[in-house]
């Protein structure tokens, strides 16, 4: 398959502070939907930003449709569709006018999804932004993002503070454009649900680093979360040493480990490591997933 | 035929769709030949994306329920695949153990089981009846759960 975005070896650190990214790589193909994944402050958005050009690495390369986006903006910009999560859109403007700002911006504009957009919202083009709600303006935001028929949509927590009916809203645009051009799409979301509901693939990032890389419905079917008494480990390393383990931590009487394999899988190498009873094996939905990923110690000691 | 999806359940959603579908064929309210709607049309109509339900037909598919004939669409097979009798009622017979013991448990007798058995096939065929008490509810869900 075609390499759209590739992440290779990111590194950036703002100002003398320590690197937030520190070697990130991975690549989208055509037509994925990939969830980026990650804490507030993972580096989620200086990671999309990078790809954008908006920021430039410290260390390591990016390559949007085998372009640099810092080298050749244009070219990359024409092609992508970007949703920022603090997107500000000019207050005084009305949608038409913004519009049509983005219009002559854009050779390839599709006035008739602009339309049904517009529809599907129900965005008057007269209103000014500035007297749109928060989640109208991002389905401003959004519709100015799509209607160039991008080859690549990046959006920045698109859902964030939207209500449940919005979020939908804005997925099912996604789903559209997704079924009639095969858009390949990047998204960050804490929305695991919505995660769930469009991605493919998920990467999370963690530490400056792709903690997880997979397909989605892998991870859901592959992997489980393993519960075993306090008392049958003496520490945190050594469960990590036992193959198929991903991550363990302490969760108050007991340890919450990752495993990258099923359920029953998982219990019986627990028990040729163990030998210890009470361990209980099972599959869970993406946010807890994550939970047990990123989660911090729900203990003082571990 | 409505299918329901649920991001937060334990199966995958891709799974979910293969469940429901699969559902709909043994209650009959799906019946051989008929027409299943596009991926690209479901995935709209569930706001999932359109490879998680391409993924579904796939997968039904190639275990015989479906099939599609380019450019007309996905149809359910004329002939449906039959698992061998010996086998399944194996299998079936470890799923009846489990319905009665949790029945027990929770107090039911073995005629609460039989009317926990009648309200599934109703809803499995369609002819959707209330469910006698939220308890029994309650049971049919744990047992959909368990078998999954």
């Amino acid at each position: 398959m075609n390499c759209i975005l590739e992440f290779d070896g990111i590194v950036r650190a703002y100002r003398k502070n320590p690197p937030v990214l520190k070697g990130v790589s991975f690549s989208v193909h055509g037509g994925e939907v990939v969830g980026l994944l990650g804490r507030n402050g993972a580096g989620k958005t200086t990671l999309l930003r990078i790809a954008m050009g908006m920021l430039y690495p410290d260390a390591g390369s990016v390559q949007v449709f085998g372009l640099s986006p810092t080298a050749k903006p244009l070219e990359v910009k024409r092609r992508i569709g970007f949703v920022a999560e603090d997107q500000v859109l000019p207050a005084m403007s009305s949608i038409a006018e913004l519009i049509a700002f983005h219009r002559y911006l854009f050779p390839s504009w599709d006035e008739e999804l602009e339309g049904q957009i517009l529809d599907r919202f129900s965005l008057d083009r007269k209103r000014k932004i500035l007297q749109l709600s928060k989640g109208q303006a991002r389905q401003v935001a959004l519709l100015c993002a799509v209607c160039h028929r991008p080859e690549l949509l990046i959006l920045d927590e698109p859902a964030a503070g939207l209500d449940p009916a919005a979020r939908r809203e804005f997925l099912e645009v996604s789903i559209q454009l997704l079924n009639r051009e095969g858009t390949t799409i990047l998204f960050s979301s804490h929305y695991m649900n919505d995660v769930e509901r469009i991605g493919g693939r998920v990467v999370l990032l963690d530490d400056g680093k792709v903690r997880l890389d997979s397909d989605l419905d892998r991870l859901r079917e592959d992997f489980c979360i393993a519960m075993v008494p306090k008392a049958s480990a003496p520490s945190v390393v050594a469960l990590r040493n036992i193959p198929g383990c991903v991550g363990a931590r302490l969760v108050f009487d007991d340890w919450h480990m990752v495993f990258q394999s099923a359920p029953d899988a998982a219990e019986a190498q627990l028990k040729k490591s163990l030998g210890a009873n009470g361990i209980r094996c099972v599959r869970v939905p993406l946010e807890e997933m994550f939970v047990e990923l990123v989660g911090g110690k729900r203990d003082k000691e571990a | 035929m409505q299918l329901i999806v649920n991001p937060a359940d334990e199966l995958p959603i891709y799974r979910q769709i293969m469940r429901q579908i699969t559902e709909a064929l043994a209650g009959g309210r799906l019946k051989r030949g008929d027409k299943l709607p596009s991926h690209r049309d479901l995935a709209q109509q569930l706001v999932v994306a359109p490879l998680t339900v391409k993924k579904a037909y796939d997968e039904l598919e190639l275990l015989g329920f479906i099939e599609t004939q380019r450019g007309r669409g996905t149809f359910v097979c004329g002939k449906l695949p039959r698992v061998k009798r010996a086998d399944q009622r194996e299998q079936m017979s470890g799923s009846a153990k489990t319905l009665l013991s949790q029945a027990y448990l929770a107090g039911l007798n073995f005629s609460d089981v039989i009317e926990v058995l009648k309200d599934a096939e109703s809803e499995l065929t369609g002819e959707r009846t209330a469910p006698a008490t939220a308890r029994t509810t309650a049971l049919t869900k744990d047992r959909t759960k368990e078998e999954s």
